[in-house]
């Protein structure tokens, strides 16, 4: 039944993990059941049972991870986008507390959305980190720029600037003109704004923006002096944030009342990053950048498109290998790389599906190397399974005592890639976690994939098939050594006796 | 084990080379340690290294390190640069894309500022530590003292040679090659202990009048054991080839650490583990007496009877 179907699930990919469910139902209503349950009965059934579970579990499993590019999250280095971590420090250099850094974070928060990008996030990292995702940010520079600014913000005159340079280039309408240190004085700094909002510029019928503050007393006072003085001859205030000047509107007329409107042709964009600018004069901490990644969006899908034809072309050549060298069990190996996958991509789907998992590439370099210690498992299996035929063991027995030897040197090897992985996921920082993470989960699918597939698929297997074709199933030579050690203790035995 | 006393100097020149390379080249390390900006351009078409270095330091780039790099069969290149500043980093980048007229979306940016890679070379230190220890300790629960030493030994051994091509090939070490040298070592420690599991119980059981020295049944039981390394290698091996000739930067960073380590791993596992045990235990009493029984490789049959112990 098996040596007339099976041979056709060597098509390659997906097609394979779905037929590998279709399998395990054609196993589970194998024959030897009827002919020898008479003499295995309890096994079998346990072994049958064993599989039908199994194949339940696959098919949730294949439901819950299609389509597979929306239910598994894509990291930001596949996806594309800005990916920056910072840290605060606190003024004095020390560590922040879990208010301030809660405060830093929404504060960041608020910086980022004005980005105006879906489906960012912006998460506390550890004590003093905050991770900021943007996916598919198509201003990789803006965004850095947004992100970062880090907001000691001042009000200065422009006649208080006494580098030459820098007024020249204000002049000029040149941008994010910077002011070094001890050349400038500011009158007043960010801590005394309020509030800050955009609305649309009253005296203006084109549609553009304005941006309101609102300050408090000691602002206010400070804030009529100056324009008193500046309002006579339209004399600019420079919006400083971090030495760099963000803006610099002329002064219309005298202040007074702490509500000032900032006006100047803004587009809704130009007076949202104008009042990011101003809110962020308020940040408890400074923070500096850690880590920054920028992936173009293609680019991400182009990696994430090698990675996948790399597995493809390498899963590819090692079951033709195994075929070639274990002929029939070869299809074993590939039941089990199937399930493997299986149970693999449920798992990836069920945690993404719970925000616990995102691939990135380093994760996918993991399914990559877990991928070829399934595949070793198996071999280790087979290896143990025909070593035991060799030694004159019958099939039926080589493959109970065989599964059992090759899985417990499999768990072994596994243990020792466990400790690696959690060892990586409990202590390395940045994107090496996500390598650990997809090694431990590949471990417990490996694990897994030996008690309820290969095992009892193999036993199962040696009830009849193995057998009756030996050859098909590669292990006539094994056979052959085993029938010829016979031979050979006889001959030996005899001399001895004699 | 015949040939122990070549596969140990073939090893010991390795070691010996890959010191060389330490002390004379040194390694170089990725940004994510010690700060510093990675620009990864893809696609570039027919855009020379030349013309690439200098864009960028017409960008205002200073001192750029330009190597070429294909990936996925198209020419690409990739700078280091100490530029810790993502803004800084991000404008050079892109004014070097846009004077060299390439898409604005065909390269990434890594920046990594100077205390976080501090933070990140403690972080993987820590994690090396720990990872080795805690296998060596499994190792040593789960079997013979003797065996955990020379096993350890060959990690040593593999590990040095591995820096060693890191050293000659100049190529950058980064947190991902850690990590994946990491997990290697774990593969290779593992293919020693199940050789060594093996050779014991063989020393213990095998009575089959042939193999009597600790030499011959370590052999035998390479050769029993054999066929199955090679088989697993081979299957680890395959993939980790395909990732690193179809894979990205970061894939071929994994790629090219394991692919080194795997190949070293199995090597060592055979051709200096098992001998050092081998030489070890052939110095205990029992076993050097048999040495000096039957260790001229002498095959004369006696009976069974005669072994009895």
């Amino acid at each position: 039944m098996k040596d007339g179907k099976e041979p056709q699930d060597g098509a390659t990919g997906i097609d394979r993990w779905r037929k590998s469910e279709g399998k395990g139902e054609g196993r589970s209503k194998s024959r030897p059941r009827r002919k020898r349950g008479h003499r295995m009965g309890a096994h079998v059934r346990r072994y049958v049972s064993t599989l039908v579970v199994l194949v339940v579990v696959l098919g949730v499993c294949v439901f819950g991870f299609t389509p597979l590019s929306e239910r598994i999250t894509q990291g930001l280095d596949i996806r594309g986008g800005v990916s920056v971590i910072m840290t605060a420090k606190t003024s004095d250099g020390g560590t922040p507390s879990a208010e301030q850094m809660q405060e830093a974070t929404s504060i960041v928060q608020q910086r980022v959305n004005s980005l105006g990008s879906s489906e960012t996030t912006v998460q506390q990292q550890g004590s003093d980190s905050i991770l900021i995702q943007i996916p598919g940010a198509t201003n990789a520079d803006e965004a850095i720029k947004t992100i970062g600014q880090t907001g000691h913000l001042e009000f200065v005159r422009l006649d208080d600037i006494g580098d030459a340079d820098a007024l020249a280039k204000l002049d000029a309408g040149t941008e994010d003109v910077e002011l070094k240190d001890g050349t400038y004085e500011a009158f007043m700094d960010g801590s005394h704004i309020t509030q800050v909002t955009v609305a649309q510029a009253s005296n203006s019928a084109t549609g553009t923006y304005a941006v309101n503050i609102k300050l408090d007393d000691e602002g206010t006072k400070d804030f009529a002096e100056v324009t008193k003085e500046l309002a006579p001859t339209n004399g600019r205030i420079a919006i400083v944030l971090d030495g760099v000047v963000k803006s610099a509107p002329a002064v219309q007329s005298e202040i007074s009342t702490g509500e000032v409107s900032i006006t100047g042709n803004f587009s809704l964009d130009d007076a949202n990053s104008l009042k990011t600018v101003l809110d962020s004069g308020s940040l408890p901490v400074t923070l500096t950048y850690s880590e920054s990644r920028v992936v173009g969006p293609t680019l991400g899908q182009d990696s994430l498109t090698q990675g996948i034809t790399a597995i493809i072309v390498g899963v590819a050549i090692v079951v033709v290998y195994l075929f070639v060298f274990y002929r029939g069990l070869g299809l074993l190996t590939l039941g089990s790389l199937g399930v493997f996958a299986v149970l693999y991509l449920g798992l990836l789907a069920l945690l993404s599906h719970f925000g616990a998992f995102a691939l990135t590439l380093p994760g996918l370099a993991g399914m990559v190397l877990t991928t070829g210690s399934a595949a070793d498992s198996s071999i280790l299996v087979l290896e143990r399974f025909r070593e035991e035929i060799r030694m004159g063991r019958s099939v039926k027995n080589s493959s109970v005592s065989g599964a059992k030897h090759g899985i417990m040197t499999s768990l072994d090897a596994d243990a020792v890639t466990l400790v690696t992985a959690i060892a990586l996921f409990a202590f390395a920082v940045g994107p090496v976690k996500g390598f650990g993470l997809t090694l431990a989960l590949g471990i417990a699918c490996d694990v897994v994939t030996m008690f309820c597939f290969k095992a009892p698929a193999l036993r199962l297997l040696a009830l009849g098939t193995i057998e009756r074709h030996p050859k098909f199933w590669g292990v006539d030579q094994d056979l052959a050594e085993a029938a010829r050690r016979k031979e050979e203790k006889l001959g030996k035995g005899g001399v001895a006796n004699a | 084990m015949p040939h122990r006393r070549q596969l140990l100097s073939v090893s010991a020149v390795l070691v010996v080379l890959a010191v060389i390379g330490l002390v004379a080249r040194g390694l170089v390390f990725g940004i994510e340690f010690q700060g510093g900006t990675e620009i990864d351009f893809r696609d570039t078409g027919s855009v020379t290294i030349e013309q690439m270095r200098g864009a960028l330091v017409d960008a205002g780039e200073k001192d750029p390190t330009v190597q070429t790099s294909v990936t996925d069969g198209k020419a690409g290149f990739l700078v280091r640069s100490d530029t810790t500043d993502p803004n800084t980093a991000n404008q050079h980048a892109s004014a070097a894309a846009k004077a060299l007229s390439l898409a604005s979306d065909s390269y990434t940016v890594t920046t990594i500022g100077p205390d976080w890679g501090a933070n990140v070379t403690r972080s993987s230190a820590l994690a090396f530590g720990v990872a080795i220890l805690l296998i060596i300790a499994f190792v040593s629960i789960r079997y013979e003292f003797k065996m955990s030493i020379t096993a350890v030994v060959a990690l040593l051994h593999d590990l040095v040679i591995t820096l060693g091509v890191y050293a000659w090939t100049q190529t950058a070490i980064t947190p991902n090659v850690v990590a994946a040298l990491l997990t290697i070592m774990g593969y290779s420690l593992y293919d020693t202990v199940v050789e060594f599991n093996r050779v014991n119980e063989n020393a213990k059981g095998l009575h089959d009048g042939v193999h009597r020295t600790y030499y011959q049944i370590a052999n035998f039981s390479i050769n029993e054991v054999i066929v199955r390394t090679i088989n697993t290698s081979i299957t680890s091996l395959v993939p980790v080839a395909c990732m690193l000739a179809l894979g990205g930067a970061t894939l071929k960073d994994f790629a090219f650490a394991m692919l080194v380590g795997e190949v070293l791993g199995t090597y060592s596992s055979f051709a200096v583990a098992s001998p050092l045990l081998a030489i070890w235990k052939t110095r205990e009493p029992k076993w050097a007496k048999l040495e000096a029984k039957y260790g001229d490789g002498s095959t004369k049959v006696k009976p069974a009877a005669g072994e009895a112990e």
